[in-house]
């Protein structure tokens, strides 16, 4: 896999996740008790042996500087290769005019620098822990330009109305790529994750640029499918793509199903993240934990059942806590009820507060937001 | 700030014999407690949270999984460009290979290394206690009273006081005589094993004790004594927090339950003194469906079927439906299966304890130490 690049590019609209992405990018919501969304791709790139990352940021950088810094938990702070951040520049006229094309052209030196001749792409947002070396041998077997991963779904309740719906031939090669509007009961998921031959990647956002017919890689893929030879992959693990506030908030309680928590935290290698140095949970005399996700470091007095629990959270005696997501350092106090809600960072529910969504729609509350009773 | 001026060298050779299996394939210091810590972790964070900038360890027995752990120190921040932390092994010079014969010995093997960093004062360290200290407040007293060497002391229990070294000291706190484990002490003063001292001086006595034929080469029996013989200015300090020395296996097994009080004094939450360790990468633990966990610390990778009562809970640990563990440390790694009844327990790492196997009593004044091969009851 050394003849690889990892390039991870932010695509998703953050305007789907209400207050949630306010200052974050998508790819950086807190997920599965201790990680972040783009902890799953890197790691796994990571645990395939790719050694060099970039990953393209998108504009709310902070916390993606804070997270990813210089690559050390995953092992990318090297002198050579690593990981690469690069926040966009706007400024130019092509920045303006052209999506995520110009900000791959405005890396073109990065392309031309490293000495890998391959490209793996992904999309943070996507969880799937594709065995990355067993692909790329396929790949490279298959003498194609581009190989696009895929999974084949079967969508009948609508679940996902949205995503890139991906047409194959009899032979595999890529046809066309749509968006799924569930009108049949199985389809083709396109998993934005892709493996491109360096040379044509570049040749593919140069033509881009200059015939000014493109903006996004998705549509040079459509537009430039006869050109290359572009074939498909399957992907037949399981497959998490956090579109909006309720596909986020739906993965992460999927965590507490088994089977789907052995094959993201386990499968193909551990997930690293930024360690925080918090202690063992402790769970009191009082406390009553149920089918839940627990993260170091929390203090449970009260009841949680069916929830996932971040690093350091306080839950205090005879608070119940049920169907809910509480991110890091949050503080829930006595006798209050949390149903089917999602707690940003360090947020603070007060004493006998009750605070509930639906399964449908949870109940948001901001970071650092206080609730008390009146 | 005590940053360049004092380095500190940390003992961790130490065997701990009567820890038993649990020191069977490493170094005392490197015995894990508290769910997710090793012994020596305390120290290195100690020193840390402290501002020390250099910090030598001295290896001997056993040290593979010591140095693994430690690495080039980096979970305590240790790995710099200037200064940070150095693991000082025995070696051979011209003279033949020679192993760390005693405490003050295997300081003076490493003069080099103090001399090229040229401080004012060092500060030797234990790697066996569990405890939260700032080095700070040790060195102020040192350096307000201009002592040669101060040492830190802590109260004991009067029939405790005969197994440690006890210090007789002046109203003024001026040290003015040792006992060595004394049958009947005259104070309940112990030393904690903490000394700091004046560079020069230390290396003057290390030279001079290390010619000494009839010596053992220990700071509490040799240099230390010697020292206020020829009237130095010692002091004591009195330290009054939470602090264990765990030497054997029903001690080890109690400092790790004295975490689930909840008036224990040391707080493991306190983030403004975090105790850090070598992260492993596991997510976060799972409790099931029909899971009790009771008064229990538990950490990542755990997932718990059954049912715990004030035990505490390493890493990866499955505990399956049915089984219930009271009063007990189980290492990381272990697999409790369906029906097994685990009471005042020590249960090393890797074991599987089989379907309803029973151990112990509740109530039980016995503490069961349990590998997979054997059972120790202590």
């Amino acid at each position: 896999m050394d003849k690889c690049l990892g390039i991870i590019t932010a695509l998703e609209r953050d305007s789907n996740f209400g207050s949630l992405c306010k200052n974050r990018p998508s790819y950086m919501l807190p997920f599965g008790g201790r990680y972040r969304l783009i902890d799953f791709t890197i790691s796994n790139m990571v645990n395939h042996n790719i050694r060099t990352i970039a990953v393209y940021t998108g504009e709310k950088i902070r916390s993606t500087m804070d997270h990813l810094g210089d690559g050390k938990p995953w092992d990318l702070n090297r002198r050579i290769n690593g990981l690469f951040l690069y926040p966009p520049i706007n400024d130019n006229h092509i920045g303006f005019r052209m999506g995520d094309i110009a900000q791959l052209y405005s890396t073109m030196e990065f392309f031309h620098r490293t000495r890998e001749e391959y490209v793996f792409l992904s999309n943070p947002n996507i969880i799937a822990k594709l065995n990355i070396e067993e692909a790329f041998r396929h790949f490279i077997s298959s003498g194609a330009d581009m190989t696009l991963i895929y999974k084949e779904q079967s969508d009948p309740e609508g679940k996902l109305i949205n995503c890139d719906k991906i047409h194959i031939r009899e032979n595999g090669l890529f046809e066309n790529l749509g968006v799924n509007l569930s009108t049949e009961e199985k389809f083709n998921h396109y998993i934005g994750m892709a493996f491109v031959k360096k040379n044509i990647l570049i040749k593919i956002i140069k033509d881009s640029i200059e015939n000014g017919n493109t903006s996004h890689f998705k549509d040079a893929l459509i537009l430039y499918k006869d050109k290359y030879i572009i074939n498909s992959y399957e992907f037949k693990g399981h497959v998490e793509t956090i579109r909006d506030l309720r596909s986020f908030y739906k993965a992460n309680l999927n965590l507490l199903s088994k089977d789907i928590s052995r094959e993201l935290f386990f499968k193909g290698g551990a997930i690293y993240t930024k360690s925080k140095d918090e202690p063992s949970t402790l769970y009191t005399e009082s406390s009553n934990v149920q089918n839940s996700l627990i993260a170091n470091g929390c203090v449970i007095e009260g009841d949680v059942e069916n929830s996932i629990v971040f690093r350091g959270v306080k839950i205090g005696k005879g608070a119940f806590v049920k169907n809910s997501v509480v991110m890091q350092k949050s503080i829930i106090e006595d006798n209050a009820i949390v149903v089917n809600a999602v707690l940003d960072k360090q947020t603070y529910i007060g004493k006998g507060v009750n605070i509930g969504g639906s399964a449908q729609a949870p109940y948001v509350v901001e970071k650092y937001q206080k609730i008390v009773k009146e | 700030m005590i940053g360049n001026k004092v380095v500190a060298m940390l003992l961790a050779g130490g065997q701990g014999s009567r820890l038993k299996a649990l020191t069977s394939k490493i170094a005392k210091p490197a015995v894990p407690f508290g769910g997710k810590y090793r012994i020596i972790d305390f120290a290195l964070s100690n020193a840390t949270n402290s501002g020390i900038s250099n910090i030598g360890i001295l290896t001997q027995y056993k040290p593979y999984l010591l140095n693994t752990h430690i690495g080039i120190g980096s979970a305590w921040d240790y790995d710099r460009n200037i200064g940070g932390l150095r693991i000082l092994p025995p070696f051979t010079s011209e003279e033949g290979g020679r192993w760390y014969t005693g405490t003050a010995n295997a300081v003076y093997e490493n003069i080099d290394y103090l001399d090229e960093l040229e401080p004012q004062y060092v500060l030797i360290l234990s790697g066996d206690h569990i405890y939260k200290m700032d080095y700070n407040e040790l060195l102020d007293y040192h350096k307000k009273n201009k002592a040669d060497v101060t040492i830190a002391v802590m109260e004991v229990p009067w029939d405790e006081a005969p197994r440690f070294g006890i210090i007789n000291t002046d109203e003024n706190k001026k040290i003015v005589e040792f006992e060595e484990k004394p049958p009947k002490p005259k104070n309940n003063m112990a030393s904690m094993g903490i000394y700091m001292f004046n560079w020069k001086e230390l290396k003057r006595y290390l030279k001079k004790d290390s010619k000494d034929k009839e010596s053992e080469h220990d700071f509490g029996k040799n240099v230390l004594p010697k020292m206020l013989e020829d009237n130095k200015k010692m002091y004591a300090w009195n330290f009054d927090g939470y602090w264990k020395d765990v030497g054997t296996v029903r001690s080890y097994w109690e400092a790790n339950m004295d975490l689930l009080d909840d008036k224990n004094t040391l707080n493991l939450y306190d983030k403004s003194w975090r105790i850090y360790t070598k992260n492993k990468n596991l997510p976060p633990q799972y409790i099931a469906r029909g899971a009790v966990v009771n008064n229990s610390l538990v950490n990542e990778g755990c997932h718990i079927m059954g049912e715990l009562n004030n035990s505490i809970l390493f890493s990866e640990i499955v505990v399956e439906e049915g089984a219930v563990v009271n009063n007990s440390v189980v290492l990381s790694n272990c697999t409790i299966k369906a029906g097994a009844v685990i009471n005042n327990a020590v249960i090393l790492e890797d074991t599987t304890v089989e379907a309803d196997a029973k151990i112990g009593e509740i109530g039980d004044k016995k503490i069961y130490l349990i590998s997979g091969k054997k059972i120790w009851e202590e």
